[in-house]
């Protein structure tokens, strides 16, 4: 238990130490940092519709990290939460603008499905690529999320575009007002109980069924496993899917919450942020949830930054940064020593 | 191949040490060791694992720092654990496990590891295969300059470490069981290859496990027991098999060779694991098996003899499921599962006792409590909740592993945090627990103290008198006789002898070494 506490108080000073170096870049290059974080605090909590607005980031960021989490249970790293985010909100869209006049609750259930199932697909390609072949998942999850990204980009550009649309970017057609979850701002009871719920689940299947334990002794020894009589590869596949299906619930719950309507490269980063939000919550349910909530914070924080100081917006891109380069090394040097005591999962 | 150099001065031995000394913690790998080898012969080296033969040839070849004692190479002395200085002298080691990069071609490894005079930094391909085209014929087969390392057949790699070694005119060539991996044929063209080294008047010294090679290529022989020289270097004609083995196995030999047993009671007999003509494919390190007929009945111990790379762990493998036979059948119980999943049969009351306790046996960083319910995972619950209740499954670990006597803070910590003899409590408390019906034991006593030895011993006893049926495998001759009703012996993934108590050592020795066959 004091390791755990160990590890929690360390991840909030790594948190902290990335503010303080923040601090000193914006100090150096000649902002106010006390306004740039009164700015923060603003633009994530309590500016009007600021909490509203981290909560609205928090919920694909918190869905796809719990994907992570899962997958790394079993000792799988899928980064490629991003890809699986956007062919799921794509399978959504496919379904909610292909039966437009069929009953609101079935085609947003059938779309979330969809959306599930397209997540799935996604991370099991590299998972059976995996547990197949040994090949390194995080460079496969990584690709994948590119040609997730393709994906989005064609649609809305192609077959899907909204011919009306006079943008610049490349968009969809609006599905109908009808099966979204929520309006503008992205929170509704519905989407919070839901979220809540899926989070409650997760930790369930984690924490209190067989499936969650044997991914535990998968992830933490695939040999003992094996040893055990466990299936590993199956294990794998598992935690593969979960984790893809979770990433692909968060593209619906974007569509038919806040979005309306994808925009291609919508959320440019939000998978890649899931990673950190992961790691930061020590790849446990409730510490995640937490980490969702700060880094929603963050991104609510960005878009409103400009309005009270004269900071660009990259420039607490570059706290984002620096949070998720320290997480990093931390997380590289844990693992590396798990590594030389077990032998990878492979075969 | 180019022509060794001679030795350095008339008359010094190749390689003379003298009273070397090296532990390892509490383990004395190597005591008040001293040994002269004459130049132009084929010394071989020979002992049981652990015997410290791995250790002396590091000290040689400058790879241990020994506790005590000096090396000399062909009258030079060589300051302790200096590679260079070594390789200088003329000594070339091929290790046990290969050593060449995969990837790489085999010009490509030979300039990199053989460094052999006239390379340069930047080099053009062609040049390189000008510069090794003669050494490549020296591996035989179908190798060529191009060939990448990991396309190369075993034997062809074993080849190349040699030439690798030899590229530098050494003097003296050091080889740590380089039969290890090779086919019997595959050995037999290494022992001509280095009687013809011998003959263009290289010294090797040749570390072996197998009695049969020793008699086939050595000149002289040396036998290691425990860290002590207990014989040697002795000329192969003065040396009869029978002493060599007595020699490599311990006292008691001559005039004690029977072993008690202790006696099982037994109620009806019932077969609980049968493998029957069991083949199967070879692997990184081991023979796989060959046409292995095998019968474990209720209330009884079986013992696995054999020096260790036999086939023991092929055969664990295959009954556990890790491992796919290419022919015959494997019975647990009434049940084929030949084809079964591992669950499968550890369903039906197979239970292991992994080779590497820490590695295999327990998950490092996992919970204590879920390293002990392991098994309790398996299998589905068609009734009832999916969730389990942790609660549950804590207290049961925790009944578990008091009634073995583990000890341990709380259930939640880590598993790494156990001594050897904790950790195998834990396995024995897991593997032990009820729905046992037979135990296949893999060196459940190794690295363990006395007194861990001595329970987890009494424990399989236990389980045999329970009307459970133990394979035991074991390095340990004394163990096996102690506990085994009867006993086979592996050697070459084949079983070559069966015997029954009272054994006799020496018989078991010799079928161990491969001298009967």
């Amino acid at each position: 238990m004091t390791s755990g506490l160990r590890r929690v108080v360390g991840t909030v000073a790594l948190v902290l130490v990335s503010f303080l170096i923040t601090a000193l870049i914006l100090r150096v290059s000649g902002y106010s940092v006390g306004e740039v974080f009164s700015g923060v605090i603003q633009g994530a909590i309590t500016a009007t519709g600021a909490s509203t607005s981290s909560i609205r980031w928090a919920i694909p960021l918190l869905l796809i990290a719990l994907g992570v989490v899962v997958g790394f249970r079993a000792g799988f790293f899928n980064i490629g939460g991003q890809g699986q985010f956007y062919v799921g909100a794509c399978s959504a869209l496919a379904i909610s603008l292909g039966w437009r006049e069929g009953p609101a609750g079935l085609v947003v259930l059938c779309g979330t499905l969809a959306a599930m199932l397209a997540g799935v697909l996604w991370s099991l390609f590299p998972g059976w690529l995996r547990v197949r072949f040994g090949t390194d998942e995080v460079l496969t999850t990584l690709m994948m999320s590119f040609i997730g990204a393709l994906v989005l980009q064609y649609l809305t550009a192609g077959p899907m575009r909204n011919p009306q649309g006079t943008g610049q970017t490349a968009a969809s057609e609006r599905i109908p007002e009808t099966f979204r979850l929520t309006g503008g701002s992205g929170v509704s009871t519905t989407v919070l109980l839901l979220v809540a719920g899926v989070t409650v689940l997760v930790w369930l299947v984690l924490e209190r069924t067989r499936f969650g334990l044997t991914m535990t002794l998968v992830g933490r020894n695939a040999t003992m496993a094996r040893w055990q009589g466990i299936n590993v590869r199956r294990v794998g596949l598992g935690a593969f899917a979960l984790s893809g299906a979770l990433a692909g619930l968060a593209g619906a719950v974007e569509l038919y919450g806040p979005a309306a309507r994808l925009v291609t490269g919508f959320s440019p980063e939000v998978g890649f942020t899931a990673v950190v939000v992961a790691l930061v919550g020590l790849l446990n349910v409730w510490g995640t949830v937490i980490a969702a909530v700060f880094f929603g914070g963050l991104q609510s924080a960005i878009l409103f930054l400009p309005i009270v100081t004269d900071l660009p917006p990259p420039a607490l891109v570059l706290l984002h940064g620096m949070v998720a380069f320290l997480v990093t090394i931390k997380f590289r040097a844990v693992r590396r020593r798990r590594a030389a005591q077990a032998e990878a999962p492979a075969g | 191949m180019t022509a060794p150099s001679g030795p350095a001065s008339a008359g010094a031995p190749a390689v003379h040490c003298r009273s070397l000394g090296v532990s390892f913690g509490a383990v004395r790998a190597l005591h008040d060791v001293s040994l002269e080898l004459a130049p132009g012969r084929i010394h071989a080296l020979v002992g049981q694992n652990g015997a410290g033969k791995t250790t002396l040839a590091k000290v040689l070849g400058g790879l241990q720092v020994p506790d005590a004692g000096d090396v000399r190479i062909a009258g030079q002395e060589i300051p302790p654990g200096d590679v260079r200085a070594a390789k200088a002298a003329g000594l070339a080691m091929v290790h046990q496990h290969f050593s060449l990069p995969p990837s790489f071609t085999v010009a490509e490894a030979l300039e990199l590891t053989a460094a052999r005079p006239g390379g340069h930094a930047l080099y053009r391909r062609g040049d390189l295969h000008h510069r090794w085209q003669e050494d490549v014929a020296e591996i035989g087969g179908k190798a060529t300059l191009s060939t990448r390392i990991r396309d190369l057949p075993v034997e062809a790699r074993q080849s190349l470490e040699i030439v690798r070694a030899l590229a530098t005119e050494a003097s003296v060539l050091l080889l740590d069981e380089p039969t290890a991996l090779l086919t019997p044929t595959a050995a037999d063209a290494l022992f001509e290859r280095l009687r013809r080294l011998r003959d263009s008047g290289v010294t090797v010294l040749v570390v072996l496990h197998k009695l049969r090679e020793v008699a086939a290529v050595a000149d002289t022989v040396s036998v290691l027991r425990d860290g002590e020289l207990v014989l040697g270097p002795a000329d192969m004609s003065d040396v009869s098999q029978g002493r060599l083995s007595d020699a490599i196995v311990g006292p008691g030999a001559r005039d004690d060779t029977s072993v008690g047993v202790a006696t099982a009671a037994t109620g009806t007999r019932h077969t609980l694991l049968e493998l029957a003509g069991v083949s199967s494919a070879e692997s990184a390190f081991e023979p796989g098996l060959g046409d292995v007929d095998l019968r474990v009945e209720s209330g009884e111990i079986v013992g696995i003899a054999g020096v260790e790379g036999n086939g023991q762990r092929s055969l664990v493998s295959v009954i556990a499921g890790l491992s796919l036979t290419e022919a015959g059948s494997v019975r647990i119980g009434e049940t084929e599962v030949t084809d079964a999943a591992p669950a499968r049969r550890r369903l039906l009351g197979l239970r292991l006792v992994p080779f590497d306790r820490n590695s295999e046996g327990v998950s490092q960083s996992a919970a204590l409590w879920l390293n002990q319910a392991a098994l309790r995972l398996l299998g589905r619950r068609r009734r009832g909740s999916p969730l389990i209740s942790l609660r549950q499954f804590k207290r049961r670990a925790t009944e578990e592993m008091d009634r073995w006597r583990v000890r341990y803070d709380t259930v939640t910590q880590p598993a790494e945090s156990l001594s050897g003899g904790n950790i195998q409590r834990l396995i024995l408390s897991r593997e032990l627990a009820p729905g046992l019906e037979v135990l296949v034991a893999a060196q459940p006593t190794r690295g363990l103290d006395f007194a861990a030895t001595e329970f987890v011993r009494r424990s399989l006893q236990g389980l045999r008198d329970a009307g459970a049926g133990v394979l035991l495998i074991s390095s340990d001759l004394d163990e096996l006789f102690e506990l085994s009703d009867r006993l086979l012996v592996m050697y070459g993934g084949r079983i070559v002898g069966r015997f029954a108590g009272p054994y006799d050592r020496r018989s078991v020795g010799d079928a161990m070494t491969g001298a009967v066959r």
